[in-house]
């Protein structure tokens, strides 16, 4: 009985932490290649926690920048995005993102008012509103219909709650968006998008190496229709890279 | 249009009502409609069927009153052929409606000739069919232009390198020919023609040069597109790359091809513009290998020329303490190839790894390494060699600098020292990587992976977020309850008819089992008057037999007993002479007459 337990503890503690040692050992290490210039082993060991299952921001944005110095601007381009994807407001990612575009000479996806509004939180700090916000003002309903006498002025409260809310959901739409259009990098150099999905269709416009373009359609045959700087076109998918999920 | 001319006479004609007007053209509607899911049909066409080599053909495939997407067209020597899009068509002729999904593409030849298109497998809902077409290309003496458009536009590759070596950049210039008086849009785009293999990276154009040049007595604007090219391995280079560039062409000079032509970007325009492919001659270029022959231990791959500058720096420090030596290596060649050239190992001398710094100059390369004197033995840094191939003389060159002198004292902790100070050259990495990108993350405080699921998708969440919308839809459907009942007098008091009825039985149950047969018989009437007075919303005294034989007739019999006998037994003509079972067939009587009619709807 005592091995069972002693098994038992050794899966669900041991295991686990010493797991998470051997990241942290492994992103230490990578820190230090960083700091001696090595930057495609930098690059190589955060490389391989990725690949790993690791999903953290700081990972990201370390391999990025790894990759920025190994001169690897898409996937520096794509592992920003994707730190930008968890910590939009993080004035280092958006720095460095900033940077590398301006590096590749691409355009930086166009925001409007309202991608700046929404691009302000991550999707589950919207989610966390929303749900707040849904919260209070079903709260707020209910003490106003128990206390007549509060009625009114617990039900134009909720009304505020209600925007608030109602904003919240509009910023999770913003972001649930990357799943039917995901953001792309263009990985390879000089590609040129299309009119048509079809291979022999006139050429529309080039796009820089490592800029971010948006998913509009797809094609069975391989092409994906994107938008970049406003412009819509068809490109092969292997000139591309998924960023998202 | 022809349809709706004949709507109006009809209705024109007609004094009737316009329902009954509409009524057969719906059904001559929907016998078309029908007439036309069963046409399905594709066709492909290309016209015109006869050109030259300056004009082009517009090749459609139409999908006849069915959908289908656009086609792959296999490649045929001598025709271009690029897909345009796609453009729909309605028609309603003789009330017949014809739909269409077309699917165009610009056929533009290259040389002359007979040519088909196809067969080509077009899928369409509920088939498929094989289609193709003819197009015959020809070169008309009459048609001067067509002739001589390599004479008025064509380019030109050349090298000034024509036997660089392996590794050695040398530049690429294409020089397009464009007769003076023929307009282009300006744009270039340069297409294939370089080898496959060997060659490292992409090739990026770019125009270095516009200028107006004469030729055989005719003016030509010369744009001269410049790259620079190297190869990793030897051999034979051949580019060819093709131009293409689009010429605006005066439309009235051209054939007209009917108003639907894709091509023409403004329907009212004088001019519209087509791609052409310009002549190009071939280059080759012999690339050597570097030679094995003489080859220095030094030689860290370097081709080219170039110089090499070395400093060192503080040339005064104590044993343990560091030493920057930097390296520049600067010039024309592979420079971001070199490796850094490496200081003779001694043993009281630690050397850690050399790492290049970045530089605003492409043209130079910089090395940075620490050297650790851990004896005050030590009186300079040895000479550092650096070893390249000049492709200038065709031969290898060393460049020596060195050595250093530096006075090294004496340091007790040593050790305590290297350690202390090998960070403050880190730190000024940080700073200088401060500079553009900004500086990496520290370790996080705990590990994500990527398959933990959010907090915001965790089934116990969604099922949470139910709740409140399930407490505020009781908390209202309580409220609204009870607000009917406060205004609603007569649904309030029906409601509480079955508990007012019940209380008063289980007071004659108790009476029962007392024996007190005057309780009793009061608890059974209040029973039937407190039941009725609520259910019918009647004043305590305004319960009789006859009002409620009145609203509920269909009891009249069992009520009608009920009430008499329970008033004989309470004003005394049977008074005292119940036994038990009677009062309990009264009291079941009375339950059973109660319950038929709370299931009645009064």
């Amino acid at each position: 009985m005592k091995t069972i337990f002693a098994i038992i503890a050794l899966l669900f503690f041991a295991l686990p932490a010493k797991a998470s040692q051997t990241q942290s050992e492994t992103f230490l290490m990578a820190q230090s290649a960083y700091d001696a210039g090595r930057y495609a082993e930098a690059a190589t060991l955060y490389s391989g926690l990725a690949s790993n299952g690791i999903d953290n921001v700081e990972l990201h944005y370390n391999l990025a920048n790894a990759q920025f110095k190994n001169g690897n601007l898409p996937e520096a381009v794509l592992h920003y995005r994707k730190a930008w994807y968890k910590a939009p407001r993080d004035p280092d990612i958006n720095a460095n993102l900033h940077f590398a575009l301006n590096a590749a000479g691409a355009v930086e996806p166009g925001r409007s008012v309202f991608e700046r509004l929404f691009n302000l939180l991550p999707q589950n700090e919207w989610v966390t509103i929303a749900a707040g916000g849904y919260i209070l003002i079903t709260l707020l309903l209910a003490f106003g219909m128990l206390l007549p006498p509060t009625k009114r002025t617990l039900f134009r409260t909720s009304l505020v709650f209600a925007v608030l809310a109602l904003t919240a959901l509009g910023g999770w739409w913003h972001w649930q968006k990357l799943n039917s259009n995901p953001e792309w990098v263009v990985v390879t150099p000089g590609a040129t998008t299309f009119y048509g999905p079809i291979e022999g269709s006139t050429a529309h416009y080039k796009i820089p190496l490592a800029a971010l373009v948006r998913q509009c359609s797809t094609n069975p045959k391989g092409w994906i229709e994107v938008e970049y700087d406003g412009k819509r076109g068809w490109l092969k998918k292997g000139t591309i890279k998924r960023i998202y999920p | 249009m022809k349809l709706e001319t004949r709507h109006e006479v009809r209705l024109a004609r007609s004094d009737g009502s316009v329902a009954a007007n509409l009524k057969p053209l719906v059904a001559v509607l929907g016998i078309f409609l029908c007439t036309g899911a069963f046409a399905a049909d594709v066709r492909m066409s290309i016209e015109p069927q006869l050109i030259s080599l300056l004009d082009r053909a517009v090749l459609k495939i139409e999908f006849i009153d069915t959908k289908g997407d656009a086609v792959d067209i296999p490649n045929i020597e001598g025709l271009r052929i690029q897909y345009q899009g796609q453009s729909s068509e309605t028609r309603i002729v003789n009330m017949k409606r014809t739909s269409k999904i077309i699917h165009n593409y610009v056929v533009t030849p290259t040389k002359v000739g007979d040519f088909t298109i196809g067969p080509v497998t077009c899928k369409y809902k509920g088939g498929q069919k094989e289609v193709s077409a003819q197009l015959r290309v020809i070169k008309p003496e009459d048609d001067k232009e067509a002739q001589q458009i390599s004479k008025i536009m064509f380019s030109r590759i050349s090298t000034e390198r024509e036997k660089p070596y392996v590794h050695e950049p040398f530049n690429l210039n294409m020089k397009v020919y464009i007769r003076d008086g023929v307009q282009t849009d300006g744009n270039f785009s340069l297409r294939g023609g370089i080898p496959e293999t060997g060659m490292e990276g992409e090739l990026q154009w770019e125009i270095t040069a516009k200028e107006r040049e004469e030729r055989n007595g005719v003016i030509f604007n010369v744009y001269t597109l410049g790259t620079s090219a190297r190869t990793l391995t030897a051999g034979i280079f051949t580019f060819r790359p093709e131009v293409q560039l689009n010429v605006v062409v005066p439309r009235q000079k051209r054939r007209p091809y009917g108003f639907n032509d894709p091509f023409f970007g403004d329907f009212f325009g004088r001019q519209e513009t087509r791609p052409i492919v310009l002549d190009c001659n071939t280059l080759e270029v012999e690339v050597q290998p570097v030679p094995i022959e003489r080859r220095p231990d030094t030689f860290t791959g370097g081709v080219g020329t170039f110089d090499f500058d070395v400093s060192i720096g503080p040339e005064q420090v104590k044993a343990g303490e560091p030493i920057t030596v930097k390296m520049k290596i600067s010039g024309k060649g592979n420079i971001n190839q070199i490796t850094p050239p490496t200081i003779k190992a001694n043993h009281n001398l630690k050397l850690y790894e050399a790492h290049t710094l970045p530089s605003k100059n492409p043209n130079e390369v910089l090395f940075e390494q620490v050297v650790i004197p851990t004896s005050d033995s030590v009186t300079n840094i040895p000479a550092i060699t650096f070893s390249y191939f000049n492709t200038q003389t065709a031969d290898f060159r060393t460049i020596t600098n060195g050595p250093f002198p530096v006075s090294v004292e004496a340091m007790p902790q040593q050790a305590a020292q290297v350690i202390a100070t090998i960070p403050s050259s880190i730190r000024q990495e940080t700073e200088i990587l401060g500079r553009d990108i900004v500086y990496l993350k520290s370790i996080p405080k705990k590990w994500k992976k990527t398959d933990d699921t959010p907090w915001q998708r965790n089934r116990f969440f969604q099922i949470l977020l139910a709740l409140p919308l399930l407490l505020l839809a009781a908390i209202a459907g309580i409220t609204a309850h009870q607000n009917r009942l406060a205004s609603n007098v007569a649904l309030a008091r029906r409601q509480k008819a079955p508990r007012a009825a019940r209380h008063s039985t289980q007071l004659a149950e108790q009476a029962l089992r007392k024996g007190n047969e005057t309780a009793f018989n009061e608890a059974l009437w209040n029973a039937l008057t407190n039941y009725f007075g609520h259910r019918l919303n009647l004043a305590p005294g305004e319960v009789t037999l006859q009002k409620v034989l009145d609203r509920v007739p269909t009891e009249a019999e069992s009520l009608e007993k009920l009430f008499n006998t329970i008033e004989q037994h309470r004003y005394g003509l049977n008074s005292g002479g119940s036994s038990q079972e009677e009062m309990k067939a009264l009291l079941q009587q009375l339950n059973t007459t109660l319950r038929k009619c709370e299931r009645m709807k009064l």
